[in-house]
């Protein structure tokens, strides 16, 4: 079974009189374990996407099942559970608690998750700080720490509640190619030892490359699904 | 604790624009407690300085009277009490009652020689039993001269220092201790007179502006200048006469034989001087036992012709003051609670939507709603106890160093709030739990609209950051 399944998502807006399609009745599976990149233009309707499968918005018709569940059927008190339960984000920008050091914004997800006892969190938080190389850091706060760094504990924070799926929307636009390439090679290096299922959007060609499938995307619409790894299309 | 942490820490990174709101809600609260303080203070001390210096506990007047007596009514006296000397006996008997002094207010002359020249003053005045005013209001002092009823009983007049320096001012002349005088007085025949002395002069301590154009008359003088006089008792045939006129026909004409009855003599009569007073004020062993003392004289109005006035309505506009100043105190609170609250509430929206990414980002993280509103009202709650706590503080010194010298008030609002002087501060509890329920209060109200509005920010915003 797909761990995420769109079918025939549309996800329309209105700017003040204008009405926007972002997408346009997209149909996509995207299998558990994937190392997925959604690419495409800006404005192309990657990150309306990501949001979709991300439970942080839903469609305006169609549907979206993330690990069998149709989320447009979710209020918002399930969605948020969901999100909290299946769901790890790292962002452009990183969008690290500001007030918050290294340590607190990895153990942020299960502190909200709840049900983990303090050597419990402790236990995970420092395993993900060692395998994003930040165990130096712990006690800096954000705004001590480089991009690549903040990006690295962005990574930490969204894999520590082991979600059943990393959503990374453009997560290296903010960093320098080098430190860029370094993100997604660990990424990646965290879906092979964890078998956690990344999808990011990039239009880094470079980025692209490192994917296992690159969905592309052109005016919300999917112009090429790629090919699952294991279907026999790769 | 999360929440609480990220709330501490949140206001410490935003501490500017924190330290201006903690400012505003410190100088809030500082004003709830001080101004709660000062006007529960000043409504006491008027109570007390009105209690003390016009009209004690409560005045008992004549039931026939139209108006509530008054400190100021010279130009319109109440009637008189129509058996002084019954209704004294009642009170003084009533339990709960500690002292009564009868006493009256009118208008007269005063007319002094100088020169072989007649001088008409013009004289206000208090008509009082020295002794009895003295339980109930404290002695007179005399600045020069002697009091009135003294170890002699002296009986006189004493004019005040100030009105004395005005009849030399505007009439040339100058009233000593000693010096005799007639008063005259208006009465419905015509003009009464009485031969007086001028017993001595006063300054008052309180009140100066109403007990500087007050002078005092002893009743017994006053009782003579008006003719209010009885005779000490009857013949025993116009007693008779009296009860058969209550028994009905036939007993008034068994009189007609009654050769005593023929002749009365009138000359045997002994006049009996009688009380003018017009009102009766009463002090009272509690200020708890108003209600139970005025039900007693309420019960008993009928027989005896009068009726009671609490304090407060016999002040004339003195406790309408008190509490004009006490709602002011409590209106410029509340406004600058409302402005405070307007500010602190404006300036959290701001928050909210200068942090709409980071709150965007924690709803996707999975923290719900309510997780939210909590972190805004912790800070809230956080930044206004603590400031809370600052301007009550401060409001406590500021109140303890007033306690015991008293704070300096400008004098005009001195003379009508409390008779002039220092208000005395009295610390009370209440004034801070206040300060702490409306800093409370104006958290939570504050808080209500921009939680509402950082509530339903959208997990999506944390990707408007881009």
């Amino acid at each position: 079974m797909p761990v995420v399944e769109l079918r025939k998502a549309r996800k329309e807006y209105r700017l003040g009189q204008t009405r926007v399609e972002a997408l346009r009745g997209v149909d996509l599976e995207i299998e558990r374990g994937e190392f997925l990149a959604v690419a495409g233009p800006s404005g192309s309707g990657k990150s309306t996407m990501l949001n979709l499968v991300g439970c942080i918005d839903v469609p305006s018709s169609g549907q979206v099942l993330v690990d069998g569940v149709e989320v447009g059927s979710l209020g918002d008190r399930e969605l948020t559970r969901y999100r909290r339960e299946k769901i790890g984000f790292i962002f452009q920008s990183f969008n690290l608690i500001p007030v918050l050091d290294v340590y607190e914004n990895i153990e942020f997800p299960l502190l909200l998750k709840k049900g983990f006892a303090k050597k419990e969190r402790e236990a995970l938080v420092m395993r993900f700080v060692e395998e994003v190389g930040l165990a130096d850091r712990l006690r800096n706060k954000p705004g001590e720490l480089s991009g690549g760094q903040r990006q690295r504990v962005a990574i930490a924070r969204a894999l520590v509640s082991k979600p059943l799926i990393v959503l990374a929307d453009e997560p290296t636009a903010n960093l320098d190619s080098e430190t860029g390439a370094r993100i997604v090679e660990l990424m990646r290096q965290i879906n092979e030892e964890e078998g956690t299922t990344f999808i990011f959007s990039t239009h880094d060609a470079h980025i692209m490359g490192k994917a296992r499938r690159v969905v592309r995307i052109l005016d919300g619409r999917v112009e090429d699904a790629g090919a699952a790894p294991g279907t026999g299309k790769e | 604790m999360l929440t609480l942490k990220l709330a501490l820490r949140t206001l410490a990174r935003r501490s500017g624009r924190m330290a201006l709101i903690g400012s505003l809600v410190a100088l809030g609260t500082f004003v709830v407690v001080f101004g709660a303080t000062f006007a529960s203070s000043a409504a006491e001390a008027s109570r007390d300085a009105i209690v003390e210096h016009f009209t004690g506990d409560l005045i008992v007047y004549s039931s026939k009277a139209k108006d509530l007596p008054s400190p100021f009514a010279f130009n319109t006296p109440l009637p008189r009490i129509r058996d002084a000397e019954a209704v004294e006996a009642f009170l003084r008997a009533l339990p709960g009652v500690r002292a009564i002094a009868p006493y009256a207010q009118n208008y007269g002359i005063v007319q002094a020689e100088r020169e072989g020249r007649k001088v008409d003053l013009p004289f206000v005045f208090y008509a009082i039993e020295p002794a009895s005013y003295a339980e109930v209001f404290g002695p007179i002092r005399p600045s020069s001269g002697s009091a009135l009823g003294g170890s002699g009983g002296e009986r006189g007049l004493m004019i005040s220092e100030y009105q004395n320096g005005q009849y030399e001012e505007n009439y040339g002349l100058r009233l000593a201790p000693g010096e005799r005088v007639t008063l005259l007085g208006v009465t419905e025949g015509g003009v009464g007179a009485a031969a007086s002395t001028v017993l001595g002069t006063f300054a008052p301590e309180r009140y100066a502006s109403v007990f500087n154009y007050i002078n005092f008359l002893d009743a017994g003088s006053y009782a003579e200048l008006y003719s209010f006089a009885g005779v000490e008792a009857l013949p025993e045939a116009f007693e008779r006469g009296l009860a058969a006129a209550e028994a009905g026909e036939d007993a008034i004409f068994g009189l007609a034989g009654d050769a005593s009855l023929s002749s009365l003599d009138l000359g045997g009569l002994v006049a009996a001087p009688l009380s003018g007073a017009t009102m009766i004020a009463v002090r009272l062993e509690g200020r708890g036992r108003l209600r139970e003392v005025m039900g007693a004289i309420e019960g008993a109005g009928a027989g005896l012709e009068i009726k009671a006035a609490p304090w407060d309505a016999a002040s004339g506009f003195y406790a309408q003051i008190s509490r004009a100043l006490q709602a002011f105190i409590f209106a410029a609170t509340a406004l600058i609670f409302l402005v405070v609250a307007l500010i602190f509430t404006n300036t959290l929206i701001i928050n909210v939507t200068e942090r709409a990414a980071e709150i965007g980002t924690m709803r996707a993280l999975g923290a719900d709603r309510s997780f939210v509103g909590g972190l805004f009202v912790a800070e809230a709650l956080a930044l206004n106890l603590a400031s809370a706590a600052v301007g009550m503080l401060a409001a406590g010194a500021a109140i303890l160093a007033f306690a015991g010298r008293g704070l300096p008030l400008p004098e005009t609002v001195s003379q009508f709030l409390i008779g002039g002087g220092p208000l005395p501060l009295r610390p009370a509890a209440w004034p801070f739990a206040l300060g702490t329920a409306v800093a409370v209060l104006v958290s939570i109200l504050a808080t209500a609209y921009p939680v509402r509005v950082a509530a339903s920010i959208a997990p999506v915003k944390a990707m408007g950051d881009k």
